[in-house]
C-alpha cells in the first residue's frame, strides 16, 4: 500500500503536474515566474540562510541527477573504498551546509516585520519541505552508509523503470523507511515546483555568458 | 558609421523650481501599485545633498557603472563568473531603508474613531508591513531644500568646499531631477543574466521585459543613478520606460509634460554607435567631449545617407534637424551628461545653473559692475561642484556652457532695456546674435512643439495591416506572490 502510494502514484502525479502545469504557467502568465527574491526587505539572516542552502543543495542535486542520468559512469568510479568515503563525507558535509540554510531561511520567515507581507502558504509549504528533504536525506547518508552505491543499483534502476512506463517497485521495495520518505519528499517536491517559486530553478541563467553586453531588441528587425 | 537614433531629454536646471510635479505625474501614471510605492523613476532631489536612494553617487557602495580595464570597459561590481555566485545573495543590492520604507497615514481614524477627550490623528503606517511607523526615517525627498544639511549636504560627494554650509552667506542650493538616462552603454543591461534588460534599437528606450526577468537583482546596483528598482511584491525588476507609451503616440514624457518650470526638452540624437565603446574608454576630463563627438549632424549628407541606411526613417531625420537636444547638447555646448564618468554614456543632460544670481549681501558694488549679472568668478555654486556632477571633473567645459549663459543673459537683458545691446560678452563666449535669440526663445518662450520635437514611431509608419493586432490594451495580467 505504502509502495504503491510512494513509488506508483506519486510519482505519476508529480510527473503530470511538471509537465502539464509548466508550460501552462510558462505560456499563461510568465510574470508570476520570479525567484522572489526577498533579499530587499530582510538581509541579515538571508544570507545565512539562502548561502548554505543554495552551494549546499546545488552539488548534491546535480550529483542524484548526473546519477540518475549516467549511472554506468560513476559506478567503476565509486568502486573504490576511498573515492567513496571522499565522496559520502563530502554529500554528508553539504548536506548539513544545505539543512542548516533552509532552517535559518524558515525560522526567518518566523518573526519577520516586514517580510510577513510577502509570506505566503506556498512559502511555508516549500521551506517545511525542503527541510523534511534535507533532514531525511543526511538522515540516509548518516545512518544507512553507502548510499552514493547503492542509489546506483536501487533508485536510479527504479527510476528509469518509472520513466519508460513500466515502474519496477522490485529495486526499492524493501529500502527503510527513511529512504522512501525521502523519495517521497522528492517527489512532492517536484509535484509543487510548478506551482510555486521554485520554477525558477527551471531555467538557468546563463544566456548572458556569451551574448554581447547590451541586448539590442528591433521592432523592424 | 553605424548611426542610430537616440529620445534624449534635456534639462535647464536654472529653471527647475523643485516643485515635485514631474514626480507626482510619474508616480499617478506608473508607480501607484503594489510593490512600486516606494519607487520614484522621476525624482527631484536638492543638491548638494545625498540623494534618492541616499548616497547613489557612491560607486563605492553599490558598484555601479563600469571601469576602464585596460583597453575594455568592465562592470565595476563583478564579472560574469562572480554573477552566477553571487546570484543568492546580491551583495550590493540597495536596501529598502536606504530609499526609504513608504508610508501612509491612516486617515479613516479621523472619521472613524470612537468619541473621547483627545482629537483623533491619522497615524503613519507602513505600506509594506501595514504596521504603525512611530518615527519616519526617511523619504524621497527626505534632505529637500536643504533640510538637514549639517548631516545630508555635507555628505555630498561632489562638495569639496564643506566650509559653504556653515554660512548662509555662501551657501547654494539647486534642484536636480533626475530619470533613467536611457543610457547607449546600459550597465543595468549588461549586468542581467536573464537578458531581460534590452534597448531598444529605433530609439534607444531601455526597457526591462517583465516575462524574462526572474528577480535575480543585478541591474539594481549595477545601473550607477540607482534607477532601476526591485519590486518586492512582482520579485521583478522596475524601471522608468521614458513614458513609450505616450512617445510612440507622439506626446512628450508625462513628466516632461507637466514641467511647471517648463525645463525639460526632447527630441532626437543621432549617433555613431561603433562609437560608444571608444567614446565610453577616454579619460574622465575627455568624456563630455566623447559624448559631443559620438552625437552626429542630421544635416550631414552623409550621415543622413548612412541612416537611410540603417532604416531610420525621412521623419525622423527631419526630427533630427529640428531637435531642440541637438541644439542645446551638440550646437551650442549648453547641456552636458550627469556623471559621465560613470561611463554608461547617459542620454539625458544638463544645463548648469547659475542660481543663485545675485551675489551676497555687502557686494553692492560688484552687482554694479556686471549690471545685476554675475561675472563667472562671482557666482556661488562652485564650478569645481559642477564639474563632478556634469564633467567629470572638466572645469572648462563647464565654464564654457556658463560663460555662454552668462553673455546671453547680458545680452538679453540690455536688448530688452533698449539700450545698446553687448555682443562682445556674445562673441567671447563663442555667441552671436542670432544663436542668442534662438537660444534665448528656447528658455523662455518655446512653445510645447518647439521643446518637444517626437517624431512618429516606426509603428506608425508601417503598413496599416502589419500594425493590425499589435496593439492592445497594457497587460492584463497579474503580477505578484502567492499566485
Ligand atoms: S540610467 Fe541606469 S537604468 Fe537607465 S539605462 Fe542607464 S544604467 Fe540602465
Ligand atoms: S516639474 Fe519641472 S520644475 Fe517642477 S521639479 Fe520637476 S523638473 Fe523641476
Amino acid at each position: 500500500m505504502l509502495n504503491n502510494l510512494i513509488f506508483i502514484a506519486l510519482p505519476y502525479a508529480a510527473l503530470a503536474l511538471v509537465l502539464l502545469v509548466t508550460p501552462y504557467r510558462f505560456l499563461s502568465n510568465r510574470l508570476t515566474w520570479s525567484a522572489y527574491s526577498t533579499q530587499f526587505l530582510e538581509r541579515k539572516f538571508l544570507f545565512w540562510g539562502i548561502n548554505p542552502w543554495h552551494y549546499g543543495i546545488i552539488p548534491i542535486l546535480t550529483a542524484h541527477i548526473l546519477g540518475f542520468a549516467f549511472p554506468g559512469l560513476f559506478k567503476p568510479f565509486l568502486g573504490n573504498q576511498q573515492t567513496l568515503l571522499l565522496v559520502e563525507s563530502f554529500g554528508l558535509g553539504l548536506g548539513l551546509f544545505a539543512l542548516m540554510g533552509c532552517l535559518i531561511l524558515l525560522l526567518r520567515r518566523v518573526n519577520s516585520g516586514m517580510l510577513s507581507r510577502v509570506t505566503y502558504g506556498s512559502d511555508w509549504l516549500v521551506l517545511l519541505l525542503l527541510v523534511f528533504q534535507a533532514g531525511t536525506g543526511i538522515y540516509v547518508s548518516y545512518f544507512l552508509r553507502w548510499g552514493t552505491q547503492w542509489y546506483l543499483h536501487s533508485a536510479v534502476p527504479y527510476l528509469w523503470s518509472v520513466v519508460s512506463f513500466n515502474p519496477q517497485l522490485g529495486y526499492v521495495a524493501e529500502l527503510p523507511l527513511a529512504v522512501k520518505l525521502h523519495a517521497a519528499g522528492a517527489f512532492l517536491i517536484v509535484a509543487v515546483l510548478p506551482f510555486t517559486k521554485l520554477v525558477h530553478l527551471l531555467y538557468l541563467p546563463v544566456d548572458f555568458l556569451k551574448d554581447p553586453p547590451i541586448p539590442y531588441r528591433w521592432r523592424t528587425k | 558609421m553605424d548611426v542610430r537614433a537616440q529620445i534624449v531629454m534635456v534639462f535647464n536646471l536654472d529653471k527647475c523650481i523643485g516643485c515635485h510635479t514631474c514626480s507626482i505625474s510619474c508616480k499617478n501614471i506608473w508607480t501607484d501599485r503594489k510593490g512600486a510605492e516606494y519607487m520614484w523613476w522621476n525624482n527631484v532631489e536638492t543638491k548638494p545633498g545625498v540623494g534618492y536612494p541616499r548616497h547613489w553617487e557612491n560607486q563605492e557602495r553599490f558598484k555601479g557603472g563600469w571601469v576602464v580595464d585596460g583597453k575594455s570597459l568592465k562592470l565595476k561590481a563583478m564579472g560574469k563568473g562572480p554573477t552566477l555566485l553571487n546570484m543568492f545573495f546580491q551583495p550590493n543590492l540597495p536596501k529598502i531603508e536606504e530609499y526609504y520604507e513608504p508610508f501612509d497615514f491612516d486617515y479613516g481614524n479621523l472619521a472613524g474613531a470612537k468619541a473621547g477627550d483627545d482629537q483623533p490623528t491619522a497615524r503613519a503606517f507602513s505600506q509594506i508591513s501595514g504596521k504603525p511607523i512611530e518615527e519616519i526615517q526617511g523619504g524621497p525627498n527626505w534632505d529637500d531644500d536643504l533640510s538637514g544639511s549639517q548631516i545630508y549636504a555635507a555628505q555630498d560627494p561632489n562638495l569639496q568646499e564643506k566650509q559653504v554650509i556653515d554660512s548662509y552667506a555662501s551657501m547654494f542650493m539647486q534642484y536636480l531631477p533626475r530619470i533613467c538616462n536611457h543610457c547607449l552603454n546600459p550597465a543595468c543591461a549588461a549586468s542581467c543574466p536573464s537578458r531581460a534588460i534590452y534597448k531598444r534599437g529605433e530609439d534607444g528606450i531601455v526597457l526591462v521585459d517583465q516575462e524574462v526577468c526572474k528577480g535575480w537583482r543585478f541591474c539594481t546596483s549595477a545601473c550607477p543613478y540607482k534607477k532601476v528598482y526591485f519590486n518586492w511584491d512582482s520579485g521583478k525588476a522596475e524601471k522608468c520606460i521614458f513614458c513609450y507609451p505616450r512617445v510612440e503616440g507622439g506626446q512628450c514624457n508625462a513628466c516632461a509634460h507637466s514641467c511647471v518650470g517648463r525645463i525639460r526638452y526632447v527630441g532626437v540624437l543621432l549617433y555613431d554607435a561603433d562609437g560608444v565603446e571608444g567614446a565610453a574608454l577616454k579619460g574622465d576630463a575627455e568624456l563630455v567631449q566623447a559624448h559631443r563627438n559620438l552625437i552626429l549632424d542630421p544635416r550631414d549628407p552623409a550621415v543622413r545617407a548612412a541612416a537611410k541606411k540603417n532604416g531610420i526613417s525621412e521623419r525622423w531625420l527631419d526630427a533630427a534637424e529640428k531637435s531642440p537636444v541637438y541644439t542645446l547638447v551638440k550646437e551650442f555646448g549648453l547641456a552636458l551628461p550627469l556623471h559621465p564618468e560613470f561611463r554608461t554614456v547617459p542620454m539625458a543632460y544638463y544645463i548648469p545653473s547659475l542660481s543663485p544670481v545675485l551675489s551676497t549681501w555687502g557686494d553692492t558694488h560688484k552687482l554694479l559692475e556686471h549690471g545685476m549679472i554675475p561675472a563667472l568668478e562671482t557666482l556661488r555654486v562652485p564650478v569645481g561642484y559642477l564639474a563632478s556632477i556634469l564633467s567629470g571633473g572638466n572645469r572648462e567645459v563647464i565654464e564654457e556652457a556658463l560663460k555662454k549663459l552668462i553673455a546671453l543673459r547680458v545680452f538679453m537683458r540690455s536688448a530688452n532695456l533698449k539700450k545698446e545691446s553687448d555682443s562682445a560678452a556674445l562673441a567671447e563666449a563663442g555667441l552671436d546674435a542670432a544663436a542668442a535669440k534662438r537660444l534665448y526663445r528656447l528658455f523662455t518662450l518655446a512653445s510645447y512643439d518647439e521643446r518637444n520635437v517626437i517624431p512618429p514611431q516606426q509603428r506608425e509608419e508601417q503598413d496599416p495591416e502589419r500594425r493590425k493586432q499589435q496593439g492592445g490594451f497594457g497587460i492584463l495580467k497579474k503580477t505578484g506572490r502567492g499566485r
